[in-house]
């Protein structure tokens, strides 16, 4: 079963994501912020990572950038509801920019399709 | 009373300046207080990095440099598309109207020049065949992007720094390829073809030669270009790099032409670098409009416009009353900067 961390700051998405991405058959773990998830990759290792950008501490571009000193060749997905941060060139560290929506199709289609090169 | 300061006009933009010269103030006071770029995380990832391209799309440019024998980069300067552009490539779009309300689809080409496969190095460190290589790049990208009519301006700039908008700080460059021609575009072709209905000149080659006449505000010369601080100058030690040969658009610049823009650009670069503190700022092309759809409202576009380069440091906010006016104020008499850049 291929593992997914999801990064997420809102409670109610974070449980959402959880749900919805179980039912696609993943194994789904959840971290509120940034230092949560870097804690998490410490010692366990996933096949694919869900970050949200904007969360309380560190933000999701400097976790990526992190988790790119650790472990490179891991997908990414940053997942937010913000356009702006395609101006930002630290986003290509990640693998998919997916803008926060009611529905969850092109997450989990981007999902699949990273996970399956 | 003698007033503080004077308006003055610029004959491209059309656009009026006022000059306010803070006597208290010397060109070198306006060195800026040093804005911390994003620090390197961890192992120091970075997307335009040697050994990361990877994480960039698949290159649709590149050149090789010298072989150093370190075999590190098989890439000297290397083109990729923007990895997740806000446009994408299309056919011309079709604009939809409702009352005052003007739309199309977001069609375009978002492309990033990445200048050198080192973080660390900007344009102003790296030696003149680098600087020609980079050149060269831009040239071949512009030539391709001319190819496809249905973007009818091609927008090449280059922002350094976190204060000029520099999101990474490893050397790189932009180009945009946009479906319409922006204002500020048609604003100096507009003036050039008035002026050119008028006296039959290009306002271009007559704002260098009168720039070259009265030679105070010229900060370099060489053989193809002149760098020089304009008469109207916006910003302090704004420069603009004009070629002394007419020509609309980059992509038609001589070998030789690019060797002596890189020696130029090199020399105000390091300039600035040197006596400003290594400012944050950004490099515009300005140029022609695609001939094939700038001809429906200019029939002699050929010769009224005349690209250049503008190098913008940061040194200075826009604040309300520029954004209120379009007028400008600058603290720096272009003449002092002028002399300041040349001594």
């Amino acid at each position: 079963m291929k593992r997914i961390l999801i990064v997420e700051d809102e409670e109610a998405l974070c449980l959402l994501y959880e749900e919805e991405l179980s039912g696609e058959g993943y194994d789904v773990t959840t971290a509120r912020d940034a230092e949560q998830a870097l804690e998490i990759l410490k010692g366990e290792r996933f096949d694919l990572i869900v970050t949200d950008i904007r969360m309380p501490g560190r933000d999701g571009v400097e976790l990526i950038t992190q988790i790119m000193g650790l472990r490179k060749e891991i997908p990414i997905v940053i997942n937010t509801a913000y356009q702006s941060y395609r101006d930002d060139f630290m986003t290509w560290a990640a693998d998919a920019y997916v803008i926060k929506s009611s529905s969850l199709d092109e997450l989990k289609a981007r999902i699949r399709e990273l996970l399956a090169r | 009373m003698t007033s503080p300061s004077e308006l003055r006009k610029d004959a491209v933009s059309g656009r009026w300046v006022i000059i306010a010269s803070d006597r208290s103030k010397r060109p070198d006071d306006f060195r800026p207080a040093k804005t911390a770029e994003r620090p390197r995380v961890s192992s120091a990832f970075c997307p335009f990095c040697a050994g990361n391209e990877a994480k960039t799309p698949p290159q649709i440019f590149a050149l090789a440099g010298p072989d150093d024998g370190s075999g590190r980069a098989p890439w000297r300067v290397r083109v990729v598309p923007n990895k997740f552009p806000a446009v994408s490539r299309g056919d011309a779009p079709a604009r939809t109207k409702s009352g005052l309300f003007e739309s199309m689809p977001g069609i375009g080409v978002h492309e990033v020049v990445i200048e050198s496969p080192d973080h660390d190095r900007e344009m102003a460190d790296l030696p003149t065949d680098h600087i020609r290589d980079i050149l060269t790049t831009y040239q071949a990208r512009l030539q391709s992007l001319e190819t496809e009519p249905q973007y009818a301006y091609v927008q090449l700039f280059k922002n350094k720094g976190m204060d000029a908008g520099a999101s990474l700080s490893h050397p790189h460059t932009q180009i945009v390829a946009l479906p319409i021609i922006p204002k500020r575009v048609k604003e100096e072709i507009y003036n050039s073809d008035r002026f050119f209905r008028k006296t039959g000149e290009c306002l271009f080659c007559r704002a260098l030669a009168e720039e070259l006449g009265a030679g105070e505000r010229i900060v370099l010369k060489n053989e193809h270009f002149a760098a020089f601080e304009p008469f109207a100058s916006r910003f302090p030690f704004e420069t603009r790099i004009f070629p002394l040969r007419h020509a609309p658009h980059f992509s038609g610049a001589r070998p030789e032409e690019l060797a002596a823009l890189a020696e130029t650009l090199s020399a105000v670069l390091s300039k600035l670098k040197a006596l400003l503190g290594d400012p944050s700022y950004n490099l515009v092309l300005h140029q022609s409009p695609h001939p094939a759809r700038a001809r429906r409202h200019w029939p002699e576009i050929e010769r009224i416009a005349h690209w250049y380069l503008e190098i913008i440091p940061v040194l200075t906010h826009v604040a309300g009353f520029e954004w209120g006016t379009g007028f400008y104020i600058n603290p720096v008499v272009p003449e002092s900067a002028a002399k300041f850049l040349r001594e």
